[in-house]
C-alpha cells in the first residue's frame, strides 16, 4: 500500500467505483478525445453549446469530450437490447456558466441502456441515493424525483415553452401564473405528485423515505430527458452534486430504437468545494 | 441559522422594514456604521447589507441561503437560484426609451446603451435584431440626448426625467420589483425555516 493521502475528490471516486463495481456495473476507460462531427446534431443533448475543439495530425477537428454519456452510448453493443451497465470516472472539458474559460471538470457516474424494467430504474436510483451517502459521509443528503413526460404534457410547444421552464426550475410560482401555465401544471409546483410507476418504484427504496422528495423543479431540459428525473443535494454544497434522468430519446438518435437509457453524473469538483473550509 | 442577504440602499431599507413587521429584527441595521453583519441569536439568523447588484452572487454561491434581489438584477445576472415570492416592494419597469423624434431604421445596427447588456441583448435577439451594445454606469439618459446612442433599455419609474430630456418610452420589457430568493441546496436543509419567513413576509 503506498503511504499517500487522497484529496476529498480522489477518496470519493475511488469510493464511488467500489460502490458501482459492487453493483455489477463494469468500468469503462475511453479517449479523452472524440471527432467534432460526433457532436453535430446531438446538442440537445449536451449540457453546454460550448465544445474545446484542435485538429489532429491527419488533419482531422478532434473535440476534448464535453460530455461522458454521449461516448459510452456510442461505444455499447446491443444483443437483443440486453441492458449493458457502466461506470466511469472521467474528465470532461466545459465552459461552466459565469466562466470565460474552458475547465477540467471530474465527472463519475453511471449509464444503463437496453430494454429495461422498472428494476433497472430502481437501481440506478438506489445508486443515487448511495452515491449521495457515501459522498455526505454523514452530513445530511436528498435526492429530488420529478418526471419530465408529466411536464412535458403540460408545457405547450409555443413560444413561452422556454419561459415556463425557466419558472419551473426557479420554483417561480408567481411568474408560472402571469405566463398562463396549465393550472395542473401551478398544481405539480405547489403540491407535487408523481404518476403510479414512479411512485411505486419511490415506494419500493422505503429505507431511503426521508431522503427522497418529489419535486418538479429539478427538470430543466425537456429535449433530454423524457421519463424519470432526478437532482442529488448534500447539505453545504451550495448546488446539486448529482444529476440524472431517463433519456431514451437519445438512443433513438443513435439508432438503437427500441431501447431505454437512464443514468446520472456525480460532479466530483464541488466534493472538494463543498467540504474545504472545515 | 439563516443567513439573509439585503441589498443596500432604499429598497433595502424598505424591504427590512417588511422583515421587521414581520417580526425578524436585527439589532442595528439601520444604524449608520461600518457593521457588516447583524446576528439575532433567539431568531438564529442572520443578515447582512450587500451591493443590490452581488445579492444573487451570495446566494447562488450558497454563503446567503436567502435574499432579496430587484427583478432587474435577477434577469441580468441569471442566477441559479429559487425565485420564491415576489415582495411587491419597489414597482417599476424595464423600457427602452429614445429621444421623442425618434425613428427606428431597421437597415442599421441599433445602437443601445444599458447598464443591463444581457436584458439587451436576450431582448434583442429574440427579435432577431443585430444591436451595438454600449454598456454604461448610470445617466443613461445622457446617450441619445449626445447622440452616443439610438435607444437606451433601463429602469423607468415614474418618467419624469425621461420626460424632462425629452426622451418617451418605446416599449415595456419587463415588470420589475423585489424577489425573495433561495439558495437551492439551502433551501433543502432549511425548508421550514425559510417557508415560514416567506409566509411571514407575505402576509401584508
Amino acid at each position: 500500500m503506498l503511504n499517500v493521502r487522497l484529496r476529498p475528490e480522489e477518496e470519493a471516486a475511488l469510493n464511488l467505483r467500489a460502490l458501482y463495481d459492487a453493483h455489477g456495473y463494469s468500468f469503462y476507460r475511453m479517449s479523452r478525445f472524440e471527432e467534432y462531427d460526433f457532436y453535430a446534431g446531438k446538442k440537445d443533448f449536451l449540457t453546454s453549446s460550448n465544445i474545446l475543439t484542435f485538429t489532429d495530425i491527419n488533419g482531422k477537428l478532434m473535440a476534448l469530450r464535453p460530455d461522458v454519456t454521449l461516448s459510452i452510448i456510442k461505444h455499447m453493443k446491443f444483443i437483443d437490447d440486453v441492458p449493458q451497465k457502466f461506470y466511469y470516472d472521467e474528465k470532461v472539458y466545459r465552459v461552466p456558466k459565469n466562466a470565460n474559460t474552458f475547465r477540467e471538470i471530474s465527472q463519475a457516474g453511471i449509464e444503463c441502456a437496453g430494454n429495461l424494467n422498472t428494476r433497472d430504474l430502481r437501481e440506478v436510483l438506489e445508486l443515487a441515493l448511495l452515491s449521495l451517502k457515501t459522498i455526505a459521509s454523514g452530513r445530511k443528503f436528498i435526492l429530488d424525483v420529478a418526471n419530465a413526460a408529466m411536464i412535458a404534457e403540460l408545457v405547450p410547444e409555443t413560444q413561452s415553452r422556454n419561459e415556463i421552464l425557466k419558472c419551473i426550475a426557479e420554483k417561480n410560482i408567481h411568474e408560472l401564473k402571469q405566463l398562463n401555465a396549465d393550472e395542473k401544471l401551478v398544481a405539480l409546483m405547489t403540491s407535487p405528485k408523481l404518476d403510479a410507476n414512479t411512485i411505486s418504484i419511490i415506494d419500493s427504496l422505503n429505507e431511503y423515505h426521508e431522503h427522497i422528495r418529489i419535486d418538479f423543479s429539478v427538470l430543466n431540459n425537456l429535449n433530454y430527458y423524457n421519463g424519470i428525473v432526478f437532482r442529488g443535494f448534500i447539505e453545504g454544497i451550495p448546488e446539486s452534486i448529482l444529476s440524472g434522468g431517463q433519456y431514451d430519446n437519445l438512443m433513438g438518435l443513435m439508432g438503437h430504437k427500441n431501447c431505454k437509457a437512464i443514468g446520472f453524473a456525480v460532479y466530483l469538483d464541488l466534493v472538494e468545494r463543498g467540504f474545504s473550509h472545515d | 441559522m439563516i443567513n439573509i442577504a439585503l441589498p443596500k440602499g432604499r429598497l433595502g431599507e424598505k424591504v427590512y422594514g417588511l422583515f421587521v413587521k414581520a417580526g425578524y429584527e436585527f439589532p442595528g441595521m439601520l444604524d449608520n456604521n461600518r457593521k457588516l453583519v447583524f446576528e439575532n441569536e433567539a431568531l438564529n439568523m442572520r443578515m447582512f447589507w450587500v451591493k443590490p447588484f452581488d445579492v444573487p452572487v451570495y446566494v447562488e454561491r450558497g454563503t446567503a441561503d436567502i435574499g432579496v434581489a430587484g427583478k432587474d438584477i435577477l434577469l441580468e445576472r441569471a442566477p441559479d437560484v429559487y425565485e420564491l415570492l415576489d415582495i411587491q416592494a419597489g414597482k417599476c419597469k424595464m423600457a427602452i426609451a429614445a429621444k421623442n423624434d425618434f425613428h427606428d431604421n431597421p437597415q442599421k445596427i441599433l445602437r443601445v446603451a444599458t447598464e443591463f447588456p444581457n436584458i439587451a441583448q436576450n431582448y434583442y435577439a429574440r427579435l432577431g435584431r443585430e444591436i451595438d451594445i454600449i454598456a454604461l454606469r448610470g445617466s443613461l439618459e445622457l446617450a441619445p440626448v449626445l447622440g452616443l446612442s439610438d435607444v437606451i433599455v433601463d429602469i423607468v419609474e415614474t418618467g419624469t426625467t425621461l420626460r424632462e430630456n425629452n426622451l418617451s418610452v418605446i416599449r415595456f420589457i419587463a415588470d420589475l420589483s423585489a424577489r425573495l430568493i433561495a439558495n437551492k441546496s439551502a433551501y433543502k436543509f432549511k425548508t421550514e425555516a425559510i417557508d415560514e419567513i416567506m409566509r411571514r413576509i407575505n402576509c401584508d
